[in-house]
């Protein structure tokens, strides 16, 4: 049984393949290119390193956000894509959700972005709610809060956690871009 | 007899998610468009950020109808074909990620295609284009009037110096008030008026090259001053007279070419071509000069992917295939594409 793990949400993309829930390869990219020029030799390379068909995957678990907007599309276009013509199961977790095996009773976990932070709620050992807040607000807010920072993310057990999450439909497998865009009506002159 | 080839082909550069299977790039197997323009109308124009959302959210689904509509298996599909530039690039990027996804999945090659060559091509489904030809494209990104030698060897004749036609109608509408697309609103409202106002010819210069900015500009001053004075202005009229102006100078400069090349082929393309005033005007130009005239259908001058299925097909027959390291490109100047595909 293998699981194709795809993350696109970052400066780095991040690819690797799961036999049985156990981390047989991950490979990151190292130079700092447009993932769209990256991303699907990155996985060919994966493949062959690995062994591996593309038709030997068995499912797909895709990191479907917050991040680069762009950066997510890609890997959750990708990752759509190749389960809907697969026909293979599909579940998608959050960047914040990374990082959720290495917080011990904190209530916050932080993502720092180029110009502000995602925040994600915990609960039992979950996310329950997100929030994204400018950098000029962070400080105030964060104040008398319990909070933690993702920093490392632990790749080991990453499968067996996101195996726990629904399956989802392909064509509903979106980006979760939790910050909202301005849209004014008329800037143009 | 050559085996047949269909392509699958996407196009995702602006805001429709199109998929077609085109066989030998011409007929037109499956083709299926989900349009955005509902949505972007609230914006008055296409909001790109919302243009690269929607199409993510309905890739899946556009392929999933393209490949019901299509009578044949995946396995019958020769390649895969892409639109990477021009456009919007956060749109264009989900096309092509698809499009690399199916390319791996069922080991096809992959075809990089040129949306403005589309555009000609597209020329391609009803008819055979016939060598050499004169090409007038005119869209939302861009006017050139072109030669086709062959299938393979292009020379432009002209281009705009500054804004493309299709944008010129979508500024001018907004200023008079119409929702967005621009274009097919000003050709509503002008078949209600009289060419009255009397606008400046864009260009006076004998060569092929388009100006609109000055047409654009002198019509945005006209309808302020107007308000200004409280004087009521005519909108009907003025569509009517901005639209005789815009696409008679199109005119003028195709007919500069007929003169001067003496070539007895036309083809139109790009979303522009839609206009029924300048269909109906060219054809009457073409009759003059004994040219044969050829404008695709309706359907096949808006963005579509089954112009990119046309266009992708000499391309195959080349072998000019491309690998995995595909990026999309926010504009892409047309000489040099056509220098590279000799």
């Amino acid at each position: 049984m293998n699981t194709l793990f795809i993350d696109t949400h970052g400066e780095v993309v991040v690819l690797a393949i799961y036999t049985d829930e156990k981390l047989m390869k991950k490979k990151e990219s190292k130079e700092r290119k447009d993932h769209s020029t990256i991303c699907m030799p990155l996985l060919v390379e994966l493949l062959t390193e690995s062994k591996l068909d593309i038709k030997d995957i068995n499912d797909i678990v895709v990191v479907n956000g917050p991040g680069s907007f762009t950066g997510v599309r890609i890997g959750v276009t990708i990752a759509k894509t190749l389960a809907f013509t697969l026909n293979i199961p599909i579940r998608m977790i959050t960047s914040l959700e990374l990082y959720l095996d290495t917080i011990q009773n904190q209530e916050y976990l932080v993502l720092n972005e180029k110009n502000g932070y995602y925040i994600g709620k915990i609960e039992n050992k979950q996310i329950i709610e997100y929030e994204y807040i400018k950098t000029s607000e962070f400080d105030s807010w964060a104040l008398n809060k319990n909070i933690v920072f993702g920093d490392k993310i632990n790749y080991e057990n990453l499968i067996v956690f996101a195996h726990q999450k629904e399956e989802t439909n392909p064509h509903v497998v979106n980006p979760f871009y939790v910050k909202k865009i301005e849209v004014e009506n008329d800037k143009r002159s | 007899m050559n085996k047949d080839v269909n392509i699958l082909a996407i196009e995702t550069s602006c805001d429709e998610t199109s998929m077609a299977i085109v066989k030998n790039g011409k007929e037109v197997k499956s083709l299926t468009i989900a349009t955005q323009i509902k949505t972007h109308a609230n914006f008055g124009g296409v909001v790109p950020e919302i243009a690269s959302r929607m199409h993510t959210e309905s890739i899946t689904l556009v392929l999933e109808e393209t490949l019901k509509k299509f009578s044949g298996k995946m396995e019958d599909i020769d390649a895969i074909a892409v639109t990477y530039a021009p456009g919007l690039l956060g749109s264009l990027l989900v096309g092509i990620e698809c499009a690399k996804t199916l390319s791996l999945v069922y080991n096809k090659p992959l075809i990089a295609v040129n949306h403005t060559m589309g555009h000609i091509y597209a020329n391609n489904i009803e008819h055979d284009i016939t060598y050499p030809t004169l090409a007038l494209v005119v869209s939302g990104g861009h006017t050139d009037l072109l030669i086709l030698k062959s299938e393979s060897e292009m020379e432009i004749l002209g281009s705009t110096i500054d804004d493309s036609i299709g944008e010129v109608f979508d500024k001018v509408a907004r200023v008079l008030g119409m929702p967005y697309p621009g274009g097919p609103n000003i050709e509503k409202e002008a078949l209600k008026g009289q060419n009255t106002y009397q606008l400046p010819t864009p260009m006076k210069e004998e060569n092929f090259n388009f100006s609109f900015s000055g047409l654009k500009s002198y019509v945005i001053n006209l309808v302020h001053n107007e308000k200004q004075r409280n004087h009521e202005i005519r909108i009907s009229d003025l569509a009517n007279s901005f639209q005789t102006t815009a696409i008679d100078e199109l005119l003028r400069k195709v007919e500069l070419a007929f003169k001067k090349t003496g070539i007895k082929n036309m083809i139109l393309a790009g979303g522009v071509s839609a206009n029924k005033y300048l269909r109906e005007e060219m054809q009457k130009l073409c009759d003059k000069y004994q040219v044969t005239f050829h404008v695709p259908n309706i359907l096949y001058c808006t963005d579509n992917a089954a112009m990119i299925g046309c266009a992708a097909y000499p391309l195959f027959r080349a072998k000019k295939f491309s690998d995995f390291t595909l990026n999309a490109k926010s504009s892409e100047n047309i000489k040099k594409y056509i220098e590279e595909n000799k």
